[in-house]
Protein backbone atom coordinates (compact mmCIF):
# COMPACT_ATOMS: atom_id res chain seq x y z
CA UNK A 1 0.00 0.00 0.00
CA UNK A 2 1.90 3.15 -1.06
CA UNK A 3 0.34 6.29 -0.71
CA UNK A 4 0.31 8.69 -3.52
CA UNK A 5 2.23 12.18 -2.39
CA UNK A 6 2.65 13.46 -5.45
CA UNK A 7 -1.01 13.13 -6.41
CA UNK A 8 -1.42 14.60 -2.74
CA UNK A 9 0.97 17.49 -3.16
CA UNK A 10 -0.97 18.57 -6.60
CA UNK A 11 -3.90 18.49 -4.62
CA UNK A 12 -2.68 20.62 -2.40
CA UNK A 13 -0.95 23.19 -4.77
CA UNK A 14 -3.55 23.62 -7.22
CA UNK A 15 -6.39 24.13 -4.44
CA UNK A 16 -8.44 27.40 -5.03
CA UNK A 17 -7.63 28.50 -1.27
CA UNK A 18 -3.65 27.36 -1.50
CA UNK A 19 -3.11 31.03 -3.65
CA UNK A 20 -5.16 32.66 -0.58
CA UNK A 21 -3.33 30.99 1.69
CA UNK A 22 -0.25 31.69 0.07
CA UNK A 23 -0.87 35.45 0.12
CA UNK A 24 -1.67 35.56 3.72
CA UNK A 25 1.08 33.89 4.65
CA UNK A 26 3.47 36.22 2.67
CA UNK A 27 1.92 39.35 4.18
CA UNK A 28 2.05 38.39 7.67
CA UNK A 29 6.09 37.30 7.15
CA UNK A 30 6.25 40.50 5.06
CA UNK A 31 4.57 42.87 7.93
CA UNK A 32 6.74 40.77 10.53
CA UNK A 33 9.36 42.03 8.96
CA UNK A 34 8.63 45.27 8.62
CA UNK A 35 7.72 45.48 12.03
CA UNK A 36 10.79 44.27 13.68
CA UNK A 37 12.93 45.89 11.15
CA UNK A 38 11.14 49.17 10.96
CA UNK A 39 13.69 49.58 7.20
CA UNK A 40 11.33 51.80 5.10
CA UNK A 41 12.31 49.86 2.10
CA UNK A 42 10.88 46.40 3.55
CA UNK A 43 7.59 47.63 2.34
CA UNK A 44 4.95 44.73 2.99
CA UNK A 45 3.13 45.10 -0.20
CA UNK A 46 6.45 44.80 -1.86
CA UNK A 47 7.68 42.18 -0.07
CA UNK A 48 4.33 39.72 0.19
CA UNK A 49 4.34 40.02 -3.42
CA UNK A 50 8.14 38.94 -4.13
CA UNK A 51 7.77 36.18 -1.88
CA UNK A 52 4.36 35.03 -3.56
CA UNK A 53 6.40 35.68 -7.28
CA UNK A 54 9.27 33.67 -5.72
CA UNK A 55 6.84 30.96 -4.45
CA UNK A 56 4.73 30.52 -7.68
CA UNK A 57 8.23 29.92 -9.43
CA UNK A 58 9.50 27.63 -7.35
CA UNK A 59 5.68 25.61 -6.78
CA UNK A 60 5.55 25.96 -11.11
CA UNK A 61 2.27 27.73 -10.38
CA UNK A 62 1.14 29.88 -13.42
CA UNK A 63 0.17 33.34 -12.89
CA UNK A 64 -3.36 33.05 -14.26
CA UNK A 65 -3.78 30.75 -12.13
CA UNK A 66 -3.16 32.37 -9.06
CA UNK A 67 -5.24 35.50 -9.97
CA UNK A 68 -8.16 32.86 -10.45
CA UNK A 69 -7.84 31.59 -6.93
CA UNK A 70 -7.01 35.02 -5.35
CA UNK A 71 -9.72 36.84 -7.01
CA UNK A 72 -11.39 37.13 -3.41
CA UNK A 73 -8.69 39.56 -2.51
CA UNK A 74 -8.86 41.57 -5.58
CA UNK A 75 -12.27 42.10 -5.35
CA UNK A 76 -12.24 43.66 -2.33
CA UNK A 77 -9.90 46.76 -3.34
CA UNK A 78 -13.14 48.27 -5.44
CA UNK A 79 -14.80 48.83 -1.75
CA UNK A 80 -11.72 49.66 -0.52
CA UNK A 81 -11.55 52.30 -2.93
CA UNK A 82 -14.37 53.82 -2.03
CA UNK A 83 -13.96 54.18 1.40
CA UNK A 84 -11.12 55.81 0.93
CA UNK A 85 -13.48 59.11 0.76
CA UNK A 86 -13.54 58.89 4.56
CA UNK A 87 -10.35 59.44 5.28
CA UNK A 88 -10.42 62.56 2.32
CA UNK A 89 -13.38 64.16 4.31
CA UNK A 90 -11.69 63.46 8.08
CA UNK A 91 -8.97 65.32 6.33
CA UNK A 92 -10.68 68.31 4.35
CA UNK A 93 -12.52 69.41 7.65
CA UNK A 94 -9.23 70.29 9.59
CA UNK A 95 -7.57 72.62 6.92
CA UNK A 96 -10.24 75.32 6.71
CA UNK A 97 -7.20 77.72 8.01
CA UNK A 98 -5.08 76.93 4.91
CA UNK A 99 -7.55 76.15 1.73
CA UNK A 100 -6.39 78.41 -0.94
CA UNK A 101 -2.38 77.32 -0.58
CA UNK A 102 -3.46 73.97 -0.60
CA UNK A 103 -5.95 74.33 -3.47
CA UNK A 104 -3.44 75.68 -5.53
CA UNK A 105 -0.39 73.62 -4.43
CA UNK A 106 -2.57 70.60 -5.06
CA UNK A 107 -3.92 71.77 -8.88
CA UNK A 108 -0.02 73.32 -9.90
CA UNK A 109 2.19 70.26 -8.24
CA UNK A 110 -0.12 67.57 -9.08
CA UNK A 111 0.17 68.54 -12.95
CA UNK A 112 3.97 69.31 -12.21
CA UNK A 113 4.33 65.71 -10.58
CA UNK A 114 2.21 64.01 -13.42
CA UNK A 115 3.56 65.90 -16.33
CA UNK A 116 7.06 65.62 -15.40
CA UNK A 117 6.72 61.66 -14.84
CA UNK A 118 4.94 61.26 -18.13
CA UNK A 119 7.40 63.83 -19.82
CA UNK A 120 11.08 62.50 -18.68
CA UNK A 121 9.58 58.52 -19.35
CA UNK A 122 9.00 60.12 -22.98
CA UNK A 123 12.29 61.85 -22.93
CA UNK A 124 14.71 59.03 -21.98
CA UNK A 125 12.54 56.51 -24.68
CA UNK A 126 9.50 54.39 -22.51
CA UNK A 127 7.41 52.85 -24.92
CA UNK A 128 3.69 53.96 -24.59
CA UNK A 129 2.49 51.72 -22.51
CA UNK A 130 4.97 52.24 -19.83
CA UNK A 131 4.24 55.96 -20.38
CA UNK A 132 0.65 55.60 -19.21
CA UNK A 133 1.81 53.12 -16.62
CA UNK A 134 4.06 56.01 -15.15
CA UNK A 135 1.12 58.94 -15.47
CA UNK A 136 -0.43 57.81 -12.09
CA UNK A 137 2.98 57.34 -9.97
CA UNK A 138 2.63 60.08 -7.49
CA UNK A 139 -1.08 58.53 -6.30
CA UNK A 140 -1.64 55.80 -3.80
CA UNK A 141 -1.66 52.55 -5.12
CA UNK A 142 -5.55 51.13 -5.76
CA UNK A 143 -6.32 54.44 -7.51
CA UNK A 144 -2.90 54.49 -9.68
CA UNK A 145 -3.68 50.59 -10.54
CA UNK A 146 -7.66 52.12 -11.71
CA UNK A 147 -6.38 54.72 -13.69
CA UNK A 148 -3.24 53.03 -15.19
CA UNK A 149 -5.90 50.49 -16.34
CA UNK A 150 -7.87 52.72 -17.74
CA UNK A 151 -5.83 54.85 -19.86
CA UNK A 152 -3.81 51.87 -21.03
CA UNK A 153 -1.33 50.85 -18.81
CA UNK A 154 -0.46 48.11 -16.87
CA UNK A 155 -1.97 48.20 -13.60
CA UNK A 156 0.21 45.38 -11.81
CA UNK A 157 3.10 48.03 -12.70
CA UNK A 158 1.82 50.75 -11.79
CA UNK A 159 1.31 49.53 -8.34
CA UNK A 160 5.02 48.90 -7.79
CA UNK A 161 6.07 52.27 -9.10
CA UNK A 162 4.14 54.12 -7.10
CA UNK A 163 5.56 51.81 -4.37
CA UNK A 164 8.87 52.34 -5.35
CA UNK A 165 8.00 56.52 -5.44
CA UNK A 166 7.00 56.42 -2.19
CA UNK A 167 9.47 54.50 -0.59
CA UNK A 168 12.28 56.72 -2.02
CA UNK A 169 10.67 60.10 -1.13
CA UNK A 170 9.98 58.90 2.33
CA UNK A 171 13.13 58.18 2.36
CA UNK A 172 14.92 61.14 0.79
CA UNK A 173 12.00 63.85 0.86
CA UNK A 174 12.22 65.38 4.35
CA UNK A 175 16.03 66.41 3.94
CA UNK A 176 15.46 67.31 0.74
CA UNK A 177 13.06 69.85 1.44
CA UNK A 178 15.06 70.95 4.27
CA UNK A 179 17.96 71.60 1.89
CA UNK A 180 15.94 73.97 -0.02
CA UNK A 181 15.01 75.85 3.21
CA UNK A 182 11.30 74.07 3.21
CA UNK A 183 10.78 74.11 7.11
CA UNK A 184 6.62 74.72 7.58
CA UNK A 185 5.38 71.63 8.86
CA UNK A 186 2.33 71.62 6.25
CA UNK A 187 4.64 72.30 3.51
CA UNK A 188 6.92 69.47 4.89
CA UNK A 189 3.23 67.28 4.69
CA UNK A 190 1.84 68.65 1.65
CA UNK A 191 5.14 67.23 -0.59
CA UNK A 192 5.54 63.91 0.92
CA UNK A 193 1.91 63.39 0.55
CA UNK A 194 1.30 64.34 -2.64
CA UNK A 195 4.95 63.14 -4.38
CA UNK A 196 5.18 60.22 -1.90
CA UNK A 197 1.45 59.22 -1.37
CA UNK A 198 0.42 56.33 1.84
CA UNK A 199 4.48 55.32 2.49
CA UNK A 200 5.53 59.57 2.57
CA UNK A 201 2.25 60.22 4.83
CA UNK A 202 3.39 57.22 7.15
CA UNK A 203 6.83 59.75 7.16
CA UNK A 204 5.75 62.69 7.49
CA UNK A 205 3.60 61.28 10.72
CA UNK A 206 6.73 60.37 12.71
CA UNK A 207 7.92 64.13 11.40
CA UNK A 208 4.86 65.23 13.59
CA UNK A 209 1.14 65.46 13.81
CA UNK A 210 0.19 68.86 11.61
CA UNK A 211 3.01 67.54 9.10
CA UNK A 212 1.56 64.16 8.84
CA UNK A 213 -2.45 65.44 8.59
CA UNK A 214 -1.40 67.19 5.32
CA UNK A 215 0.20 64.98 4.22
CA UNK A 216 -2.73 62.44 4.81
CA UNK A 217 -4.91 65.70 2.92
CA UNK A 218 -2.73 65.90 0.01
CA UNK A 219 -2.55 62.24 -0.30
CA UNK A 220 -6.52 61.49 -0.52
CA UNK A 221 -6.66 65.14 -2.74
CA UNK A 222 -4.01 64.13 -5.53
CA UNK A 223 -5.57 60.42 -5.33
CA UNK A 224 -9.32 61.71 -6.07
CA UNK A 225 -7.89 64.60 -8.57
CA UNK A 226 -5.88 62.73 -10.45
CA UNK A 227 -8.57 59.46 -10.58
CA UNK A 228 -11.09 62.07 -12.10
CA UNK A 229 -8.92 64.34 -14.19
CA UNK A 230 -6.03 61.88 -15.96
CA UNK A 231 -8.54 59.63 -18.01
CA UNK A 232 -10.75 62.68 -18.97
CA UNK A 233 -7.53 64.62 -20.13
CA UNK A 234 -6.03 61.12 -21.74
CA UNK A 235 -9.02 60.41 -23.61
CA UNK A 236 -8.96 64.09 -24.81
CA UNK A 237 -5.56 64.06 -26.41
CA UNK A 238 -5.04 60.50 -27.49
CA UNK B 1 -21.68 46.86 12.54
CA UNK B 2 -19.14 45.91 10.20
CA UNK B 3 -21.32 44.36 7.78
CA UNK B 4 -23.57 47.31 7.62
CA UNK B 5 -20.81 49.94 6.34
CA UNK B 6 -19.66 47.12 4.64
CA UNK B 7 -22.82 46.58 2.69
CA UNK B 8 -22.80 50.30 1.86
CA UNK B 9 -19.85 50.72 0.95
CA UNK B 10 -20.27 47.62 -1.60
CA UNK B 11 -23.86 49.45 -2.84
CA UNK B 12 -21.70 52.70 -3.64
CA UNK B 13 -18.78 50.59 -5.40
CA UNK B 14 -21.99 48.73 -7.55
CA UNK B 15 -23.59 52.53 -8.06
CA UNK B 16 -20.27 53.69 -9.21
CA UNK B 17 -20.78 50.71 -12.01
CA UNK B 18 -23.79 51.57 -12.74
CA UNK B 19 -22.98 55.16 -14.08
CA UNK B 20 -19.59 54.14 -15.60
CA UNK B 21 -21.70 51.57 -18.07
CA UNK B 22 -24.38 54.10 -18.63
CA UNK B 23 -22.35 57.52 -18.86
CA UNK B 24 -19.18 57.84 -17.33
CA UNK B 25 -17.09 55.37 -19.56
CA UNK B 26 -13.67 56.91 -18.97
CA UNK B 27 -14.20 56.86 -15.07
CA UNK B 28 -13.25 53.16 -13.36
CA UNK B 29 -16.69 52.27 -11.33
CA UNK B 30 -15.00 52.16 -7.79
CA UNK B 31 -13.51 55.93 -8.26
CA UNK B 32 -17.18 57.14 -9.31
CA UNK B 33 -18.08 55.61 -6.14
CA UNK B 34 -15.54 57.37 -4.04
CA UNK B 35 -16.66 60.24 -5.22
CA UNK B 36 -20.46 59.50 -4.28
CA UNK B 37 -19.63 58.33 -1.21
CA UNK B 38 -17.67 61.82 -0.70
CA UNK B 39 -20.79 63.51 -2.33
CA UNK B 40 -22.68 61.91 0.75
CA UNK B 41 -20.55 62.56 3.40
CA UNK B 42 -20.41 66.36 3.09
CA UNK B 43 -24.30 66.43 2.52
CA UNK B 44 -24.43 64.48 5.36
CA UNK B 45 -21.72 66.61 7.63
CA UNK B 46 -20.29 63.33 9.31
CA UNK B 47 -19.65 59.95 9.06
CA UNK B 48 -21.88 57.58 10.46
CA UNK B 49 -20.15 54.84 13.19
CA UNK B 50 -20.73 51.81 10.75
CA UNK B 51 -19.19 52.99 7.89
CA UNK B 52 -16.40 54.52 9.73
CA UNK B 53 -15.76 50.97 11.28
CA UNK B 54 -16.23 49.18 7.85
CA UNK B 55 -13.62 51.98 5.82
CA UNK B 56 -11.17 51.59 8.28
CA UNK B 57 -11.18 48.08 8.82
CA UNK B 58 -10.81 47.85 4.66
CA UNK B 59 -8.23 50.12 4.77
CA UNK B 60 -6.30 48.47 7.45
CA UNK B 61 -5.80 45.63 5.06
CA UNK B 62 -5.48 47.78 1.96
CA UNK B 63 -1.95 46.52 1.50
CA UNK B 64 -3.08 42.56 2.00
CA UNK B 65 -5.56 43.35 -0.88
CA UNK B 66 -3.09 44.59 -3.39
CA UNK B 67 -0.69 41.72 -3.22
CA UNK B 68 -2.39 39.56 -6.09
CA UNK B 69 -2.57 42.29 -8.27
CA UNK B 70 0.85 43.52 -7.88
CA UNK B 71 2.37 39.63 -8.32
CA UNK B 72 1.09 40.59 -12.02
CA UNK B 73 4.53 42.47 -12.11
CA UNK B 74 5.70 38.49 -12.72
CA UNK B 75 4.17 38.77 -16.41
CA UNK B 76 6.63 41.87 -17.36
CA UNK B 77 9.75 41.00 -16.73
CA UNK B 78 11.19 41.74 -20.64
CA UNK B 79 9.18 45.03 -20.68
CA UNK B 80 10.56 46.05 -17.40
CA UNK B 81 14.03 44.84 -18.16
CA UNK B 82 13.94 46.99 -21.70
CA UNK B 83 12.69 50.20 -20.22
CA UNK B 84 14.63 49.59 -16.74
CA UNK B 85 16.89 52.22 -16.77
CA UNK B 86 14.36 54.41 -18.27
CA UNK B 87 12.11 54.13 -15.92
CA UNK B 88 14.43 54.38 -13.12
CA UNK B 89 16.01 57.89 -14.25
CA UNK B 90 12.07 58.92 -14.89
CA UNK B 91 10.69 57.71 -11.63
CA UNK B 92 13.81 59.11 -9.72
CA UNK B 93 13.85 62.64 -11.00
CA UNK B 94 10.38 63.31 -11.59
CA UNK B 95 9.74 62.68 -7.58
CA UNK B 96 12.62 64.61 -7.02
CA UNK B 97 11.25 67.53 -8.61
CA UNK B 98 8.05 67.23 -8.08
CA UNK B 99 8.67 66.86 -4.21
CA UNK B 100 10.53 69.77 -3.67
CA UNK B 101 8.11 72.34 -6.16
CA UNK B 102 5.56 71.15 -3.96
CA UNK B 103 7.06 71.84 -0.61
CA UNK B 104 8.40 75.18 -2.30
CA UNK B 105 5.69 76.16 -3.52
CA UNK B 106 2.86 75.46 -0.13
CA UNK B 107 5.83 77.26 1.80
CA UNK B 108 5.60 80.30 -0.37
CA UNK B 109 1.00 80.55 -0.13
CA UNK B 110 1.87 79.83 3.44
CA UNK B 111 3.98 82.92 3.96
CA UNK B 112 2.32 85.34 1.70
CA UNK B 113 -0.92 84.69 3.37
CA UNK B 114 0.31 84.81 6.78
CA UNK B 115 1.79 88.22 5.54
CA UNK B 116 -1.95 89.14 4.32
CA UNK B 117 -3.28 88.66 7.67
CA UNK B 118 -0.89 90.46 9.55
CA UNK B 119 0.02 93.24 7.78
Amino acid sequence: MSADWQAAWQAVIHHPLFAFGLTLGSYQLAMAAYERTRWVFLQPVLVSMALVIGSLWLLDIGFEEYRRHSELLTLFLGPATVALAVPLFMNLKRIRLLFWPVLITLVLAGVVATVLGVGLGWLFGVDQQMLMTLAPKSVTSPIAMLVAAEIGGVAALAAVFVLLTGVLGAMFGPELLRLIGVRHPAAHGMALGLAAHAVGTARALQEGEECGAFAALSMSLMGVATAVVLPLVVALIV
Amino acid sequence: MLLRGLTALVLFQLLGTLLNVLWLSFLPGPIIGLVLLFIFLVWRGEVDEPLAVASTSLLRYLPLLLVPAAAGVMLYGPVLKANFWALAAALLLSLVLALLFTGWLMQRLIERQQRREAP
